[in-house]
């Protein structure tokens, strides 16, 4: 009996300000509190709150037979605590229900796994707590930044005690074989894989309202026909992609609402099939072979590698100038420090420096805030020369109100 | 074609992009230039050099009997006036209405003893450039007239009125090619003799090519030209071998060349200087070239006691250029109004990351490039110390501009140009 499972990404970055060298030694505060409100506000009106609206009502309306899973960063929970509490309430409402699962991430959304363990294990930590908090659930299951993934990533998250992992099902790797059963790492079953049916999640994702492609306009009687048609020779059918693909990525103009509207009811008229949360997969399924990556991969791009992140000189350059920062930044013992080190762990910041594609005005450009790559770069850079100068003058007091925003945000 | 700049003689940005063009179109279409000034070491293949100070009228005939035997794909008249289209004065405009009044009112040996007159010793280079231009357009008419051709291809407002006037002769299809705007060098507003040229030209013309989607939306805003007639062929540059060469000074060098115009915006240069040494004091300012601007520039920078970070070194040669080049840190173009800007692909061959205005043609073909408006200073001047700054930024856009600029080859252009053309023909015949 056949599951299908969703997974819905929720993250938003704590984005810079425009940020030049003037400001270098004047200047600590980061953020751009005018624009991550602002995208919050156009992507909570657009997405989270229609969304969730809808979700709530597709719970009940089958009794508790449509269920799925969120993962959501912490800087994206910050920032509902901060601007939009409404937003927050509207997910708590959703865990309320029972029907809904919260996986585990790292808070900042980071690619920290490759450069620090130690800040790994602190991120993920500090993202337990935070989903603890508001939500009330312990995750069992943990979804790397962007599902980067390896063998190495699932042993050292077994070793975490979780029992299962999200991660993209790559063609070469899978070889004839299906990402609609579970897998395991090489000799480690003690953590189970979940592998996106990219195929299926893009027809969503990214095809939904892309009228040059030969199944447009996709409903979903014809979508649910292609998942009915793998009965047989699949475990589960694992739906994964960002929540913004519904009223944000896909305009409300698409019709990607009603899609997602008729979606379960359509699902379910097959005796056969039924939803589940991946923790409930793991559950439910036995592993059917071994999914053995060494490099890493990811679900970005069509390389599906670490590329972009950390495609060119400019992306490694300022990662490994940040992650150099650690140790200092950990022996000031300075809780805003720390943060704000952090938050320019996430990945978004690499990702705008991209310089792949971007002369063709590309995916990265869509969304980035940065005119170039090279901009991207140079206030990063701008900020981190700025971190290092308060860390060189330590005794330099903080704005109290910054302390008290931390105090109250920790 | 009518050209007006022709290297080696007269290398700015006119006279090279005429050559890159007519070396390349000349492989697959047969082209006469008509070029006011040559000298023995201008060389082309298939090109055929004709020095107009040295013979008559009927010689020109003779000369063009004799050309057509040998079958040449490409020949060039010289008409020998010796200009630079940046110096001129006002005087000149009277001396043409003159030099107009006696061409058109005197017949035969008078129109030779005209030409002999104003070619005759060594006048200096820019006075009475506008009844040049005249002489220029009734001379080339003239050329033109005994001549089969297809098409009249002009470069720029010293060869529009020949083109006009060859049109007007011949009937032939007129194309007016635009590398630079009197309303880029002499400021928005200007509507002088220079701009009515221009204008002129553009109004009858049956195509226009811009060198940059900048140089198109300032003829249609500045001009009033129907979009519809205007094609943009960016230039290419000609591949060049280069080497990096370290230098002695501590400093970084941050580099500006160009002529001291206000449509190079050498105010902006001075302003951005002042605010990058005020947080990177370890850089000099390289400024090469002269120009009106020259004197005041200068007084600026010590008045805001920068002298110490100014190097100006008023003009300088090509290969003085090329060495300054291969020395720099950053190239910094803060042009006003630059139809396209050759040397910041230049540059780009020396492995200099650049800053430039989004006021360019440039900016419109390299993306790996660092750009700010022109009245942007604070912007300029974050960019420049970021690539003094940070070494792997200068590396990663040196090597990117790099290869963008594999693309931008003189065939491309030619290829387009020749589809120009072949469209007009084309469109005659159905007509």
């Amino acid at each position: 009996m056949p599951s299908v499972c969703f997974y819905f990404q929720v993250h938003q970055p704590f984005r810079l300000k425009p940020y030049d060298f003037f400001k270098i030694g004047h200047d600590h505060v980061y953020d751009d509190e005018v624009k991550n409100k602002e995208i919050l506000d156009k992507v909570s009106l657009n997405c989270y709150l229609p969304a969730n609206q809808l979700i709530l009502q597709l719970i009940n309306r089958h009794g508790g037979n449509f269920r799925i899973a969120y993962s959501m960063s912490g800087t994206a929970i910050e920032q509902m605590e901060k601007y939009r509490p409404d937003v927050l309430h509207s997910f708590k409402a959703l865990a309320d229900t029972g029907c809904v699962e919260f996986l585990s991430e790292t808070y900042h959304h980071s690619l920290s796994f490759l450069y620090s363990k130690r800040e790994f294990i602190r991120q993920v930590e500090k993202h337990r707590n935070k989903i603890k908090e508001h939500f009330n659930q312990s995750p069992q299951v943990f979804r790397n930044t962007e599902l980067i993934y390896n063998n190495e990533i699932a042993n050292f998250v077994s070793g975490l005690g979780y029992k299962g992992i999200v991660c993209e099902g790559i063609d070469h790797i899978l070889g004839d074989r299906s990402p609609n059963f579970l897998y395991h790492p090489p000799f480690n079953e003690d953590i189970k894989c979940l592998l996106k049916n990219y195929k299926l999640s893009d027809d969503i994702a990214f095809r939904f309202s892309d009228q040059g492609w030969n199944e447009w306009p996709l409903t979903a009687s014809k979508f649910v026909d292609w998942v009915h048609k793998i009965n047989g020779h699949a475990d589960t059918i694992n739906l994964f992609m960002d929540y913004e693909t519904f009223g944000e990525h896909q305009g409300t103009e698409t019709g990607i609402f009603e899609f997602l509207e008729h979606l379960p009811a359509e699902i379910l008229k097959h005796p056969d099939f039924n939803f589940r949360t991946p923790s409930e997969i793991i559950e439910s399924f036995d592993v059917s072979a071994e999914y053995d990556v060494h490099s890493f991969s990811s679900w970005a791009d069509s390389e599906r590698d670490l590329s972009a992140w950390l495609g060119n000189s400019l992306q490694l350059d300022s990662m490994e100038r940040i992650y150099s920062l650690e140790k200092v930044i950990r022996e000031s013992e300075n809780r805003y420090l720390v943060e704000e080190w952090a938050k320019l762990l996430t990945s978004d910041h690499f990702y705008y420096m991209s310089t792949k594609y971007w002369n063709d005005g590309d995916v990265h450009k869509y969304f980035s805030h940065y005119d170039t790559p090279y901009d991207a770069y140079i206030n990063y850079m701008n900020v981190i020369n700025d971190l290092e100068h308060v860390l060189e003058t330590k005794d330099q007091p903080f704005p109290d109100a910054l302390c008290s925003s931390v105090a109250r945000n920790s | 074609m009518l050209g007006w700049e022709f290297p080696p003689l007269f290398s700015g940005g006119l006279g090279i992009a005429t050559h890159g063009l007519v070396k390349e179109l000349s492989n697959s279409v047969k082209i006469s230039l008509i070029v006011p000034t040559t000298s023995e070491a201008m060389k082309v293949d298939n090109v055929n050099f004709i020095g107009l100070n040295r013979i008559t009228l009927n010689d020109i005939a003779l000369e063009r009997e004799q050309f057509d035997l040998l079958l040449c794909h490409t020949e060039l008249f010289e008409i020998p006036i010796p200009v630079s289209p940046y110096h001129w004065i006002n005087k000149s405009v009277i001396v043409a209405e003159q030099y107009a009044r006696k061409l058109s009112t005197e017949e035969g040996n008078e129109e030779k003893e005209a030409i002999h007159q104003i070619f005759s010793g060594n006048e200096i280079y820019g006075l009475n450039i506008l009844s040049k231009v005249h002489l220029y357009a009734k001379l080339s008419e003239q050329i033109a007239s005994r001549r089969n051709f297809d098409v009249i291809h002009a470069h720029d407002w010293v060869t529009s009125q020949a083109g006009v006037n060859i049109k007007q002769r011949t009937g032939k299809l007129f194309i007016l090619h635009i590398h630079s705007l009197e309303t880029d060098r002499s400021g928005h507003s200007a509507r002088n003799a220079i701009y009515q040229l221009e204008r002129t030209g553009m109004e009858e013309a049956d195509k226009i090519i811009a060198v940059s989607q900048f140089t198109k939306d300032q003829i249609i805003e500045h001009y009033q030209i129907d979009p519809q007639k205007i094609d943009v062929v960016h230039n290419g540059i000609d591949p060049a071998e280069t080497k990096r060469q370290s230098h002695p000074m501590k400093d970084k060098l941050v580099v500006f060349l160009g002529r001291l115009t206000n449509q190079k915006g050498p105010q902006f240069l001075i302003d951005t200087a002042e605010k990058v040494a005020a947080i990177y004091p370890r850089v000099k300012f390289v400024v090469a070239g002269t120009g009106d601007e020259f004197a005041n520039s200068l007084e600026t920078s010590a008045f805001k006691r920068l002298g110490n970070k100014f190097i100006f070194t008023g003009f300088l040669s090509k290969k003085q250029v090329n060495d300054l080049l291969s020395m720099a840190d950053v190239y910094f173009m803060p042009s006003v109004s630059e139809p396209f800007g050759l040397t910041a692909l230049e540059a780009i061959q020396y492995k200099v990351p650049s800053v430039i205005s989004l006021q360019s043609g440039a900016a419109e073909v390299i993306n790996s490039s660092l750009k700010a408006d022109f009245w942007d200073t604070d912007k300029y001047a974050n960019y420049i110390v970021a690539l003094l700054k940070y070494q792997v930024l200068s590396q990663v856009l040196s090597n990117r501009a790099l290869d963008e600029l594999e693309s931008l080859t003189w065939s491309h252009a030619a290829r387009k140009v020749q589809d120009i053309y072949q469209g007009l023909l084309e469109a005659k015949i159905n007509h």
